[in-house]
């Protein structure tokens, strides 16, 4: 950083980073806000001190070995080579961007002259993890242990969403070369793989007391406090503005990245390093949020709860490949993907009698996979990767875009790294007896010790 | 521990004399015993959990056995 240029660019990424974190911190406050919204009045403080402490849980355990992870495991291992050193093994050797680089006792994790993007990359993805387990707490409020809960936070933010961000996020992803994955914000890299993993905790766990009746009937327990689940869902979409820029490089030259000979190209560039704009991305983003709030509002005949959480759902079903889409598209993708989450939302409701409180399942999980497979057809063909060209790194060639990749990529990410951890997880927590609260607590109320200490207090002051 | 004690004599010692402009980089303290803080750290993070775990079941159990009604909870609202 010894010329100016270089300085500029190295500043300016570093603080471009830092401000999607200051953003994406108001996803955190929106989350709250939801479910304190969301729950009764008697599990207030409780439902926010779990979606609370997800916060140190996750950002310890991230900078212990997610953020490793995240380095170490784009190979598989065992699945396909690293175009960096050509082994399929853990990324841990000396190559560029190896994993030896964030061992929670390197000196890149740390404050370092020498190293002006480490920490603000590392935070970015961290409030990605944030949001993977705020998520799944969501689903789950007003009858899992804080306790549980915090196991299943780590298990989602610092181990399994990172294994799948290594596998279909990152640049030497085997995703991409294997099966032309594509997912430029996180369709199924956050959102496709917490619904997944709050689907199998749901399954487990089981429904709130009195949610279905003696015959079976759902009853709906709706948001306690409209205003707050109102605000919370205006702050998430707020957050996701910042979401989508931390998933993205402000500036690069691709003409040297991609060995084009004399070619000067800056750009910004998507997570996988090929080519969009900001600009492009805010078309998109503008218009799947409408998508989805049209659609939304449509098929809830005006449900205010379900038009908010349809504005969400319909930028994440579109996510997957709005760094590419034009506009009309990406509204209409996420008006479909809106459409089925809702109605996918109830079927399994009254089919399986899972108690999906706020309705994370579909928002996330449903939308996540349908923006996943709508995006290998509308895409199909694109390539997943700049370096397909085979000109940095000869010889070893990423699939391009198609339907079948991106199906299978649905599956590992829903499937197999969300629903079945989730649900191996809360099975475990549950036979060692420490995933559900007492019968007698979740009737009387979370709080109920709290108030009843506050309600003292009161009398005594006067 | 200081690892830096004069900014001006850091920022102008060259750590490699063949490339000029390049400083000791780490100028945290205690560099070097990075091993020690993390195992410090984990212990915690470990005390941690089991210490709320006890403590929340504890709580939840207690609670379980006095049985308050469902409706309980609203005689305990107190005022803004």
């Amino acid at each position: 950083m010894t010329d100016g240029l270089g300085a500029l660019t190295t500043i300016f990424t570093e603080f471009y980073y830092w401000i999607t974190v200051v953003l994406m911190f108001l996803i955190h406050v929106g989350f709250c806000m939801y479910e304190v919204g969301a729950s009764r009045y008697k599990h207030h403080q409780h439902t926010l001190m779990k979606n609370t402490m997800l916060i140190p849980l996750v950002t310890v355990t991230w900078f212990f070995f997610g953020w490793w992870i995240y380095w170490a495991f784009p190979t598989g291992p065992g699945l396909a080579p690293s175009i960096m050193n050509e082994s399929a093994a853990l990324i841990t050797d000396d190559s560029l961007f190896s994993a030896s680089w964030y061992v929670p006792t390197s000196n890149l994790m740390a404050v370092n002259l020498g190293d002006h993007i480490s920490g603000v990359f590392w935070a970015a993805f961290l409030l990605f993890s944030w949001t993977a387990a705020s998520i799944v707490s969501g689903a789950i409020i007003e009858r899992i242990t804080t306790f549980a809960f915090g196991i299943l936070a780590i298990a989602i933010g610092s181990v399994f969403w990172t294994i799948d961000a290594a596998w279909g996020w990152h640049f030497d992803g085997w995703m991409l070369k294997l099966l032309g994955y594509h997912d430029a914000y996180a369709s199924g890299v956050i959102h496709a793989i917490a619904g997944g993993f709050a689907l199998g905790v749901l399954a487990v766990l089981g429904p709130r007391i009195g949610k279905f009746s003696s015959s079976g009937e759902p009853r709906n327990i709706g948001p306690r406090n409209p205003w707050f689940v109102a605000i919370g869902l205006f702050l998430i979409y707020t957050g996701f503005w910042g979401f989508y820029a931390a998933c993205n490089i402000p500036i690069f030259d691709l003409g040297p990245e991609y060995g084009m000979e004399g070619v000067t190209f800056f750009t910004a560039t998507s997570i996988y390093v090929t080519p969009t704009t900001l600009s492009g991305i805010t078309f998109n983003f503008l218009m799947s949020l409408s998508g989805g709030l049209l659609a939304g509002y449509w098929v809830s005949k005006g449900d205010p709860f379900w038009t908010y959480s349809g504005g969400l759902a319909g930028i994440i079903t579109a996510s997957a490949g709005n760094d590419l889409y034009h506009p009309l598209q990406a509204m209409m993708i996420a008006a479909l993907g809106t459409y089925i989450a809702y109605k996918m939302h109830y079927w399994v409701e009254r089919r399986f009698k899972i108690d999906d409180a706020v309705g994370a399942v579909a928002v996330h999980g449903y939308a996540g996979v349908v923006g996943l497979i709508v995006c290998g057809f509308v895409l199909w063909g694109y390539p997943s990767s700049g370096y397909s060209v085979g000109s940095m790194w000869v010889g070893t060639d990423y699939a391009p875009i198609n339907p079948l990749g991106m199906f299978i990529g649905a599956i590992i990410m829903f499937g197999v790294l969300g629903f079945l951890p989730g649900y191996i997880l809360a099975k475990i927590l549950h036979g060692a007896g420490k995933l559900r609260i007492p019968r007698e607590v979740e009737l009387a109320g979370l709080d109920y010790n709290i108030m009843e200490s506050a309600r003292k207090d009161e009398r005594a002051v006067g | 521990m200081a690892q830096v004690t004069d900014w001006i004599k850091h920022l102008t010692t060259d750590v490699d004399a063949a490339t000029e402009g390049i400083q000791v980089a780490d100028i945290y303290p205690a560099v070097g015993q990075e091993w020690m803080w993390l195992t410090v750290a984990v212990v915690f993070w470990l005390w941690w959990h089991v210490g709320t775990a006890t403590g929340e079941s504890e709580e939840q159990q207690k609670l379980a056995r006095r049985r308050p009604g469902t409706n309980d909870y609203k005689k305990n609202i107190t005022e803004w």
